[in-house]
C-alpha cells in the first residue's frame, strides 16, 4: 500500500470519527425519543468550552471524565424540564424548541468567551506526531500522523463499541431497542419507556460532550463550530437512514473518506458531502439503512 | 373551522388590507416616533416580504424549511451581478433573479419535498449550506467570497435613483401587493388544498389529489417571495454578503414567523418588524446580548405560546370581550 493512500484513509477515518460521535448521539435520540435535536451541536461546544476551562484547573484526564458526566446530567435535566413537554406536539415544534435552545447556548458561549476561536491545547503527552513507519512495516520511509488525531480515532472506537454493548447486552439496552422498533407494543407490555428517555437523552448529550473534549482541539472552539458540525452530522444521519445506528456509523466513515480523498481539489471538497447526500437520496430515499415507515 | 361564511372572511381580509396599507406606507414616519430611523423601515418591509412568503409554506402546508436563505441569497447575488455588470436598472435585474429562483426552487423542491417533517427541515438546511459553501469556493470568482459583492453604481428604476425613501416606496408597494396575493392564495381553492396538506396529507392523497404538485407549487411560491426580498435587499443596500446564504438567515425568518404566529400572514410580518426593531433599536440599550434575549423569547414562545403574538392578541381579545374560548390555533394542529 502506498503511503499517500494510507494517510488518506487515516485522515478519512479521523474526520469520520467526529461525525460518527455527533451523529450517533443524534441517531440515538431520534430513534428512541423521535426528536431531532438541533441543539446537538450546541452540546458539543458546551463540552469543548468546559474542557478548555477545566484542563487548566484539574488536568486533562480528570476533565475527560468530568465533562461527559456533566453533559450527561445536563442532558437529563434538559429532557425532564423541556424536551418532555414536546413529545405530544408536532415534529416541527420539536425542531423549533431545540433550535431555540441551540441559539441560547451559542449566545451564552459568545457572551462568556467572545465570538472568536479560543485556544485549546492538547495535553503535552499527546501533542507530537506518531512515527507510523516504526509500527507498520508495509509503509515505506518516513510516515507521521498527529498523535491527537490517532487518540480521537481510538476514543471514537471505544465510544461506538461501548454504546453498542450497552444497547446489545444490557436490560436497559433491550428496552431502548424495543422502544425504537415498537413503542406501542412496549407500552402494552407494561414497560414505561418514557421514564428511560431522560437517560437516553443524557447519553446522547454525554457522547456530544466526549466529542467536544476530544474533537475541540481539531475543530477549533468557537460558538459557530457547533452548527458547522451539525449540518454534516445531520447529513450523516440522513444518508445512513434516520434512526439507524449502524447506518450513522457507515455514513460517517463514508463522508470522512469522501472528504479525505477530495482534499486536493479544494472546490470539490467544499461540496462533496452534499453531492454524496444528493446521490444517496435520489437512489435510496430512506438512506442506506433506513427502515420503512419510521419517518414519513 | 368556525361557522364564518366565505363572504365574511373576504370582508375581514379587505378590512385588514385597508388598515395594513396606510400603516406600511407611513412606516418611515411612525417608526421614528418609537426610536427607529427612516432607513430601518425599508429593511423591515423587505423582511416582511420574506416572512410573508415563508408563511405560505410553513403556515399553510406545515413544511418547515431551514434553507430559505438559499433563495434569499441566490437572488441577492443574481440581482447584484446584473446591477454590476449588465445594467443599473432594477427591473431586468429582478426579472433575471426571478427566473433563476424559479429554476432553483423547482430543483430544490424536487429533491427535498419527497419527504416531510424532519427530513424536509434537514435537507433544506443542507442544500442551503451547500450553496453557501459553493459561494465561498466554486463561485468565488463571481461572488467575491468572504469579501462579498460590492456595486459601484446606484440602482435605478426607469432612471430614478434608488435612494432612501424611493427604495422604501418601491418595497412597500411590492409588500402591499404581495400581501394581497397571499390573502387571495389563502382564500382560494388552491390555498384550501395547501392547508389540507397540513392537516392530513395522506387522506388528501387518497382522495386522488396530486399532493406532490401542490407542495411543489407552495414551495416555489414561497421561494419567489424570498427571492423578491433578496433582490430588494441588494437594491436597498448595494452589497451582497455571504451571510445572505448562511443558515442564520434561514433561522431568522423561522424565528420571525414563529414569534409572530405561523399561518396568520399578519403574524410573521409583525414578527419581522419586531425582530428588526429588536436588532436595530433595542440593541442600543441591552448591547450584544440582544440575541440571547431574542433566543429566550423565541424558546418561551415555542413552549408557552405556540400561536405566537397573534395567539396572545386573540387571547387578550377574548378576555376583554368575554367571548368563549375559541379553539383558534389549537384547532389547526396538524395530525401526523
Amino acid at each position: 500500500m502506498s503511503n499517500a493512500l494510507f494517510l488518506q484513509l487515516l485522515t478519512g477515518l479521523q474526520l469520520g470519527a467526529i461525525y460518527a460521535l455527533i451523529a450517533l448521539g443524534l441517531s440515538l435520540i431520534f430513534g428512541t425519543l423521535g426528536v431531532v435535536n438541533f441543539a446537538h451541536g450546541a452540546l458539543y461546544i458546551m463540552g469543548a468550552y468546559l474542557a478548555v476551562v477545566l484542563t487548566d484547573q484539574i488536568g486533562f484526564i480528570a476533565t475527560a471524565i468530568v465533562v461527559p458526566l456533566a453533559l450527561f446530567a445536563f442532558g437529563v435535566v434538559l429532557e425532564r424540564g423541556l424536551i418532555r413537554r414536546f413529545y405530544d406536539r408536532p415534529h416541527v415544534d420539536q425542531i423549533l424548541v431545540t433550535f431555540g435552545l441551540a441559539l441560547v447556548i451559542e449566545e451564552i458561549a459568545k457572551w462568556i468567551f467572545g465570538a472568536n476561536n479560543i485556544p485549546y491545547d492538547t495535553p503535552p503527552w499527546a501533542s507530537g506526531v506518531a512515527f507510523l513507519h516504526e509500527y507498520l512495516p508495509f509503509l515505506e520511509g518516513f510516515v507521521v500522523f498527529p498523535q491527537w488525531r490517532l487518540i480521537l480515532i481510538a476514543v471514537s472506537l471505544i465510544v461506538v463499541f461501548g454504546l453498542f454493548a450497552l444497547l446489545q447486552f444490557t436490560r436497559f439496552g433491550l428496552v431502548v431497542r424495543a422502544g425504537m422498533r415498537e413503542p406501542e407494543m412496549l407500552k402494552f407490555l407494561g414497560v414505561n419507556i418514557t421514564q428511560r428517555f431522560g437517560v437516553v437523552f443524557g447519553i446522547g448529550a454525554m457522547i456530544a460532550g466526549i466529542a467536544g473534549v476530544f474533537g475541540g482541539p481539531i475543530t477549533q472552539v468557537s460558538p459557530e463550530v457547533g452548527m458547522q458540525l451539525l449540518v454534516p452530522s445531520f447529513l450523516v444521519v440522513v444518508i445512513g437512514g434516520m434512526g439507524s445506528m449502524t447506518g450513522a456509523l457507515v455514513a460517517a466513515i463514508l463522508l470522512g473518506m469522501a472528504l479525505a480523498f477530495t482534499a486536493e481539489i479544494a472546490a470539490l471538497q467544499q461540496i462533496i458531502i452534499y453531492l454524496v447526500a444528493v446521490v444517496v437520496l435520489l437512489t435510496r430515499p430512506r438512506g442506506l439503512f433506513g427502515k420503512k415507515g419510521l419517518v414519513e | 373551522m368556525s361557522g364564518r361564511t366565505v363572504a365574511a372572511d373576504l370582508r375581514r381580509d379587505n378590512f385588514i388590507l385597508l388598515a395594513f396599507t396606510p400603516i406600511v406606507l407611513l412606516m418611515p414616519f411612525w417608526l421614528q416616533l418609537i426610536g427607529g430611523y427612516e432607513a430601518l423601515a425599508t429593511k423591515v418591509v423587505i423582511w416582511m416580504i420574506f416572512a410573508l412568503g415563508f408563511d405560505v409554506l410553513l403556515g399553510f402546508t406545515g413544511f418547515l424549511s431551514f434553507g430559505h436563505a438559499a433563495f434569499f441569497g441566490t437572488s441577492a447575488y443574481v440581482t447584484g451581478l446584473m446591477l454590476k455588470h449588465v445594467t443599473a436598472e432594477i427591473v431586468p435585474a429582478m426579472a433575471a433573479s426571478f427566473i433563476v429562483i424559479l429554476i432553483l426552487s423547482a430543483a430544490l423542491g424536487y429533491l427535498t419535498l419527497r419527504r416531510s417533517g424532519i427530513y424536509f427541515a434537514i435537507l433544506t438546511l443542507a442544500f442551503a449550506q451547500m450553496l453557501h459553501a459553493a459561494a465561498l469556493s466554486i463561485f468565488q470568482g463571481w461572488t467575491g467570497g468572504d469579501n462579498g459583492l460590492t456595486m459601484s453604481t446606484r440602482p435605478q428604476l426607469f432612471g430614478i435613483e434608488m435612494l432612501d425613501l424611493n427604495v422604501f416606496y418601491v418595497a412597500a408597494v411590492i409588500l402591499v401587493v404581495m400581501f394581497y396575493v397571499a390573502q387571495r392564495i389563502k382564500r382560494s381553492p388552491f390555498g384550501l388544498m395547501l392547508r389540507s396538506i397540513k392537516s392530513n396529507s395522506m387522506r388528501l392523497q387518497y382522495t386522488g389529489v396530486n399532493v406532490q404538485a401542490y407542495k411543489q407549487m407552495a414551495f416555489m411560491i414561497s421561494a419567489m417571495y424570498a427571492g423578491l426580498a433578496g433582490s430588494l435587499m441588494v437594491i436597498y443596500e448595494p452589497y451582497v454578503a455571504t451571510k445572505f446564504l448562511h443558515w442564520s438567515t434561514s433561522g431568522e425568518v423561522v424565528i420571525m414567523s414563529v414569534i409572530g404566529g405561523v399561518g396568520t400572514l399578519v403574524g410573521p410580518m409583525i414578527g419581522a418588524a419586531f425582530m428588526m426593531f429588536f436588532e436595530n433599536v433595542v440593541q442600543a440599550f441591552i448591547g450584544e446580548q440582544w440575541k440571547l434575549v431574542l433566543g429566550l423569547v423565541f424558546v418561551a414562545v415555542v413552549v408557552f405560546l405556540p400561536g405566537g403574538f397573534m395567539e396572545a392578541l386573540r387571547r387578550l381579545r377574548n378576555r376583554t370581550t368575554g367571548a368563549p374560548g375559541s379553539p383558534g390555533a389549537t384547532a389547526e394542529q396538524p395530525a401526523e
